[in-house]
């Protein structure tokens, strides 16, 4: 992972020996879920929700996202829990330390951001991006 | 004695507080697991976690009950803390029907719990409690054993938050509470702990007919193709109990780890489905009632196993799956269906339920999603409110007459809705889980 930097880590749910890496969309509401899983680029995001609940991001979980972080929430919480059964790799309150504003204020990488989770071990799962990669 | 007083009245948040030593240890103080344990039994003094023949027969002295509260107040940090600060659903306002249902449960549940005690005896009771001995797919389970005296308990600490109560009052109901979930967890367990943090995380509740049944139907998962099925239907049902019960654990239920010949551990999951309590289980019709999943595991590696009083199973290293070896798999198709009709299923009938439950997830996400935000909250009630004790009621033959008006709403549960229906019972969650006050004593003497 040499030439990447990190801009957020959090809580990892679960290790992995490969990092992964996708683009991020942040989802915000229940009909930005729905429109999500119906675009043909679930498989390749890393979705990017505020709590650490299940029932928000259910249906992304069952359409196979490639990883999920949150600002929100532990292992211990239920979305912990389910993306482990799922085997999708899930990094929990995460904080970035650059990005773009949501409407509360967070700070999280824009849309379409390239990102890769390493999350080699546990409990710290880190954010990285490369500064050469297309960011959008 | 820990130190347990309230501010009555201490309605606001006036200053951000920083949770984190709270989060870590219990009152910055004693750790969780075993350890803290231990720790929590030595400081309170009085042992009443422990149930015996004799102290389940009879009432508990005030002495006693405020024992038993303080340990709990260690035991529901242990069990939630780190979850007390998951925020908000997107989908389910999860805090504020949680909050509001503790409030109503500990409103009228002290009552009911007498109901079903003088409908079918303090030996009625505990022999319920023997359900998780001999029974999966039921709900009169441990999991319930730990939430009709907690959800209560967490009620009462946010009702006095508000200012509704009185740490002093209610002393009978408390008294109530606390040996209902005694005597069901006596029958569960036969003696000791009570609880599960008292004995070690493990959960080993099954007779040994039902786990040698298990045992001998195993079906080995050596090929990747039938592990990939396998974990497809657990991971599916598991979302779909979830979101059924509300995103909550009530549709899940772990036991074990229990100890298999030759090495290894097997852990039991159930996974409600086509709960008919709710109108919203529609989704699930055409689905078992309960999948349960015998998983046996021989790992090559140490795991380490702690499976808490929610049922959740917990291991390190994390990724437990990876050691899976083999399964059976069971369905019960109905509420009511005996035990003499749990059934096998397949891998064939397995890709089907899997399929199934991710229809009926979507489809319920749909529904929910197109629900007002008070409708949410009040279904969430009702989630909370029947899937703690409805069964127990039910099998105590009283729940037809008791049914007609459990769902009103208490003055108490009205009086708090104005504020624990706002973004409010976030911040007052955590305030009475994880702070001192949450889980006020009588002040009778327990030790020093």
């Amino acid at each position: 992972m040499s030439g990447q930097r990190e801009i957020g880590a959090g809580i990892n749910v679960m290790e992995f020996a490969e990092p992964i890496t996708g683009r991020t969309i942040f989802l915000d509401s229940p009909d930005q879920v729905l429109d999500f899983i119906m675009s043909d680029d679930v498989e390749s995001s890393i979705v990017i929700s505020r709590g650490g609940t299940t029932t928000f991001v259910a249906p992304a979980l069952t359409a196979g996202v490639r990883g999920l972080m949150t600002l929100q929430g532990a292992p211990e919480s239920h979305l912990g829990i389910l993306s482990r059964e799922y085997g999708i790799p899930c990094v929990m309150s995460v904080t970035f330390t650059e990005g773009v504003e949501t409407s509360r204020g967070e700070i999280i990488p824009a849309d379409g951001t390239l990102v890769t989770l390493d999350i080699a071990t546990t409990p710290r799962g880190r954010v990285l991006i490369d500064d050469g990669a297309d960011n959008g | 004695m820990i130190n347990s007083t309230i501010r009555k009245g201490d309605v606001g948040v006036s200053e951000p507080i920083d949770f984190q030593p709270f989060i870590e240890m219990f009152m910055g103080q004693v750790p969780g697991g075993p350890e803290g344990d231990l720790e929590i039994r030595r400081r309170i003094g009085l042992d009443f976690v422990d149930t015996t023949d004799e102290n389940v027969h009879r009432e508990p002295t005030l002495e006693e009950v405020d024992a038993w509260i303080q340990y709990a107040a260690w035991n529901v940090w242990g069990t939630v803390a780190q979850r007390a600060s998951e925020g908000e659903s997107g989908l389910i306002p999860r805090q504020e029907y949680e909050s509001l249902a503790f409030v109503q449960e500990w409103a009228k549940t002290p009552q009911l719990m007498r109901e079903i005690t003088e409908a079918i005896g303090v030996d009625g009771v505990i022999e319920l409690g023997r359900t998780s001995h001999r029974e999966v797919g039921n709900k009169i389970n441990v999991l319930r054993n730990w939430g009709l005296p907690m959800c209560p308990l967490i009620g009462r600490g946010i009702s006095i938050h508000l200012g509704l109560e009185d740490h002093t009052e209610r002393q009978g109901d408390i008294a109530s509470v606390v040996q209902f979930a005694r005597r069901l967890q006596h029958g569960t367990f036969g003696g000791g702990s009570g609880l599960v943090s008292g004995r070690g995380f493990v959960q080993q509740t099954l007779g040994q007919e039902i786990l040698d049944r298990f045992l001998a139907d195993e079906e080995r998962l050596d090929d990747p193709e039938q592990l990939g099925i396998f974990r497809k239907f657990n991971a599916s049902t598991e979302l779909l109990g979830f979101l059924i019960h509300w995103d909550s654990r009530a549709g899940m239920q772990d036991s074990g780890p229990y100890p298999v010949p030759g090495g290894g551990f097997m852990i039991v999951r159930e996974h409600f489905l086509y709960e008919t309590e709710y109108e919203w289980a529609s989704v699930a019709e055409g689905l078992p009632y309960c999948v349960i999943e015998a998983m046996i595991f021989r790992p090559d590696v140490p795991v380490h196993v702690a499976i808490n009083d929610l049922g959740t199973t917990f291991t390190e290293p994390r990724d437990y799956l990876k050691h899976l070896s083999g399964v059976a798999v069971y369905a019960r198709d109905r509420v009511d269906s005996p035990m003499s009709e749990l059934r096998r299923v397949d891998a064939a009938e397995m890709s089907a339920i899997t399929k199934k439950s991710n229809v009926g997830m979507l489809e319920l996400y749909k529904v929910i999603a197109g629900k007002s935000r008070e409708q949410k909250i009040r279904d969430g009630i009702v989630v909370y409110t029947h899937d703690m004790i409805s069964f127990h009621a039910k099998a105590a033959g009283i729940w037809d007459s008791v049914k007609t008006t459990y769902d009103d709403w208490h003055p108490l549960t009205e009086a708090a809705y104005p504020v624990l229906s706002t973004s409010r019972a976030g911040e007052i969650l955590p305030i009475v889980l994880l702070l001192e006050g949450g889980f006020p004593t009588f002040g009778a003497k327990a030790g020093s």
